[in-house]
């Protein structure tokens, strides 16, 4: 049968943008995508909260980027979808008579629809690969302070080198000041989640590994682990309290000196 | 005369075997081997690691269970003939086909493939069950921030037996049931290419299964479905149970893709060329064809877990010279490729159903092949992107998500071709109809929230919190759970010769359908808060999100029970089903109900493809 079908069948036909179920379709497409983008991107930007670094800024607006990128995709599937279900539905247990017509396939479309797909595809990468090149900068950068981080069940510790080896369970760190962070665990492999600020790498034990950030708003802001640890995982969280350069300078001082005047944390090669 | 008493006895023992044997022999040879390495192991030395001699009695007492359970079943009898330099008589293999066993032969080593596909769709129908359970469990836990009635190491393991179990519930809920009852004879064939290696697949999986239960019992599985080193190391005995239960169940996978490999390029029937063969068969092959390389990986990967557990070897122990790095490359290497093991047959499923309720063509055959195949192609090469915060390679962060983002393009196709079915088609509304609308819609939210995972400095945000969850259970469940149940619906009259209850069968889907929504966009807003996964406990903030979920996860469980009901009672006592219900043009539509035991009576010509529908313009 299918070898009877006529080949040049094909949606492109005559003045097809005059259908009226292509113009049906591109109203609902228009009226999609700006609902799909507005309602989604609304939607994250409502639950990422407020930032507390340029790097968590940055995250928030890659997401809305994509999310505006994708709406057109996500609409038109959506329109397609709505315009179908809008007309010559069929209920009962009986098949309802054959379509119209039959086409089966219809090169133009397929052919629109790749190169599109792949335009979005290489706009998506050459957005990431920016924002990455970013990220990998910030960990180059000769003014920033370095803060040792070590993982272990179920608690984080911060060592500020550069100190007389102060040790604390809270991080501290000063507003406007670029700073890497040397992640390593004791035990078993965990996750340091800056969440306001967007940065998180993993705490490999036996390895250290870095990622960079700078805070630029004052206040307290959460730290949690990311990779399931064992028993509290849940509670392995704390805070970090981002201040004033004089403040930072003032909570460091008074702090005592653990011991900890090494850079490198305990067992890790470097 | 004794060559005659032989056979006679030897023919008796075929008779006997049956799950029951199996079960007892199993649990004999476990006991044995428990006592026995418990009476002889030497203790260990004062330097071992924990848990070591402990370890190895586990191991050995499983892999008695499973050797037992295999050899009670009745796996060996035909291995240990051709040892013998002899082989099964005709009656022999008519009887393991099942010929006129009734109810007995589900219980039994049958070959037949429809036997086979039963048995997948009841176990799998069992593992959704145990698994959703759990998930309720979860859920409920999660309802209030406290968390609380359950305990951290029971929670802990309550997450990690959901995660493993409905991966393979999920990997096996297209493929396992109707790859193996409607496949052969979609295709035009009367059985498997090999008969005795497909029963052999499914009680496999019934042999894994026991030690998944047996780890609850010895400390559970605490470390979560990807089971990583070195926590895996240091969990308690229960992860030995994960272990061999990932052993058996990759074999089962490997046995089961190069049967239905096979089959399909060998056995088609005439005239059923490579255009004309339906798109669902394509999803099947691909599926099964991507579980090939991934699961040998899986297994290496365990085999290497449990010889750190029990020899105290250091593939994964930092501090001996190994790496945590090389578990979590190996887990992935088969972890990418397996998602869209579970996910492409689904989707080929309700491709092969949308012109059927459209009533006109498939639109654009070879775009979905070449997506199906795209998607296969790529998936092998994405792996690290689960990896891009573990800081094993930064470098490798920007290839790997090109190959990753990459995928949307074949991922389109598919979206494609289904939209392009729905353009203009008639709409016939069945519940399968609904579930390519569903699946368009939850797979698209799955879909584009992949992409921002795929993008490193996102991800540095999102990875390790419920988004990532989130985005999983749409691909996964909202678009491939919705794929098998409308398989389900659709298959079921030639399946089980009843029609499925079609009121009861819509509030189910809508139930589902609508406490899926409410439970994952819940899920992704406490994510893009920053709550981590796997947590039992969580701040303030999460509260709200967290209490949709759980409602959510709740509206999932009445609509899932209304569907088990749905099918039990529509099984028992539906309405008898005619040969062809839905005036479809697939081959499986011209067997009788119930379906003879080898098929066809005479095989079939095939002289067009199965898409022949609409009005043809002259």
């Amino acid at each position: 049968m299918s070898d009877l079908r006529s080949p040049e069948q094909d949606y492109f036909k005559g003045k097809w943008w005059k259908r009226k179920d292509v113009k049906q379709v591109i109203v609902l497409w228009i009226v999609f995508t700006a609902m799909i983008g507005y309602f989604s991107s609304k939607f994250q930007v409502i639950a990422m909260g407020n930032p507390a670094s340029e790097t968590m800024e940055n995250v928030i607006n890659l997401i809305t980027l994509f999310t505006w990128a994708s709406s057109p995709v996500a609409g038109f599937v959506a329109a397609l979808a709505i315009q179908a279900l809008s007309q010559r539905r069929h209920h009962g247990d009986n098949p309802p008579p054959e379509a119209e017509h039959s086409i089966s396939d219809s090169p133009r479309a397929t052919a629109t629809w790749l190169v599109i797909s792949a335009l979005l595809c290489l706009f998506a990468l050459i957005v990431g690969l920016i924002a990455l090149q970013k990220d990998d900068q910030a960990l180059l950068d000769r003014n920033a302070i370095h803060v040792n981080v070590t993982g272990q069940q179920w608690a984080w510790n911060y060592d500020y080198p550069g100190s007389t080896g102060v040790r604390s369970n809270v991080l501290h760190l000063p507003v406007d000041q670029p700073v890497v962070f040397h992640v390593t665990s004791k035990d078993v492999k965990h996750s340091f989640w800056v969440v306001q600020m967007g940065v998180k790498i993993d705490a490999n034990p036996g390895y250290v590994t870095q990622t960079a950030v700078t805070p630029n708003k004052i206040g307290t802001f959460d730290i949690r682990c990311a990779e399931l640890c064992g028993l509290l995982h849940a509670y392995m969280q704390n805070k970090v309290i981002v201040e004033s350069k004089a403040d930072y300078e003032k909570w460091l001082a008074s702090q005592p000196d653990t011991g900890h005047t090494t850079w490198t944390p305990e067992g890790a090669i470097e | 005369m004794t060559t005659f008493a032989t056979k006679n006895e030897k023919k008796a023992l075929i008779e006997r075997l049956n799950v029951f044997t199996a079960f007892a022999l199993g649990t004999i040879a476990a006991i044995v081997v428990w006592r026995l390495s418990l009476a002889f192991l030497p203790a260990d030395s004062e330097s071992a690691p924990l848990f070591t001699r402990e370890d190895k009695i586990t191991l050995l007492s499983m892999i008695a269970w499973f050797i037992g359970f295999m050899t009670g079943i009745g796996a060996l009898i035909a291995p240990f003939r051709w040892v013998q330099g002899k082989d099964l008589t005709h009656e022999e293999n008519m009887f393991y086909a099942g010929k006129d066993l009734g109810i007995k032969r589900y219980f039994r080593y049958t070959t037949d493939h429809k036997v086979v596909g039963i048995q997948y769709l009841v176990i799998t129908m069992v593992i959704f069950g145990i698994g959703g359970i759990l998930a309720m469990l979860i859920r409920t836990n999660l309802g209030t921030p406290e968390g609380g009635w359950i305990h951290p190491q029971a929670y802990n393991s309550i997450v990690g037996t959901h995660g493993i179990i409905m991966i393979v519930g999920t990997i096996i809920m297209v493929t396992g049931p109707f790859g193996n009852y409607i496949m052969p004879i979609m295709i035009g064939a009367r059985d498997m290419a090999f008969p005795r290696l497909n029963a052999l697949s499914f009680w496999l999986i019934v042999a894994a299964a026991i030690p998944l239960i047996w780890a609850q019992f010895i400390g559970g599985i605490s470390t979560g479905w990807s089971a990583y080193n070195p926590l895996a190391g240091q969990a308690p005995l229960g992860m030995n149970g994960y272990i061999m239960f990932i052993c058996i169940f990759a074999i089962s996978t490997m046995v089961a893709g190069a049967n239905i490999t096979t089959t399909v390029v060998r056995m088609r029937a005439r005239g059923m060329t490579w255009n004309r063969t339906p798109i669902f068969i394509y999803g099947v092959v691909a599926s099964v064809a991507l579980a090939l390389p991934a699961f040998p990986v899986f297994f290496l990967s365990q085999v290497m877990s449990g010889m750190d557990r029990a020899l105290g070897t250091s593939f994964y122990n930092t501090a001996l010279g190994g790496s945590g790095w090389l578990y979590e490359n190996l887990f992935w290497i088969m972890g990418h490729p397996e998602v869209y093991v579970i996910l492409i047959p689904a989707v080929a499923a309700l491709m092969e159903m949308a012109p059927v309720f459209t009533r006109r063509p498939l639109f654009s055959f070879n775009v979905a092949v070449m997506g199906i195949a795209g998607i296969s192609g790529l998936s092998v090469l994405v792996w690290a992107h689960h990896m891009y915060m573990s800081g094993w390679a930064p470098l490798l962060s920007a290839p790997f998500m090109l190959t990753t983002e990459l995928i949307s393009i074949p991922t389109g196709m598919l979206f494609l071709v289904l939209v392009g079915t729905l353009w203009r088609g008639r709409l016939w509304m069945t519940v399968p109809t609904l579930s390519i609308f569903a699946l368009l819609w939850n797979f698209m939210i799955g879909g584009i929230t992949g992409i921002y995972l795929s993008d490193v400095p996102a991800d540095a945000f999102l990875h390790g919190s419920m988004f990532v969850t989130a985005h999983f259970h749409y691909t996964l469940m909202g678009a491939g759970l919705t794929g098998a149940i409308a398989a389900l619906i659709y298959w079921f009259p030639k399946m089980t010769g009843k029609m499925i209850n079609k009121r009861l069968s819509w509030i189910a889907f809508w139930l589902t359908q609508i406490g899926f929504n409410v439970a994952f966009m819940g899920m992704f807003f406490v994510g893009l808060q920053g709550q981590p996964r796997r947590v039992e406990a969580y701040a303030e903030i999460f509260n709200k999100g967290n209490l949709i979920t759980t409602i959510g996860a709740y509206t999932i469980m009445i609509g899932m029970l209304i569907l088990l009901y749905a099918v039990i009672d529509s099984w028992r006592s539906g309405v008898n089903a005619p040969m062809n219900p839905w005036q479809a043009k697939t081959l499986e539509w011209t067997v009788a109900n119930p379906v003879p035991l080898e098929n066809f009576e005479v095989l079939p010509i095939v002289t067009s493809d199965a898409y022949g529908y609409g009005k043809a313009k002259s």
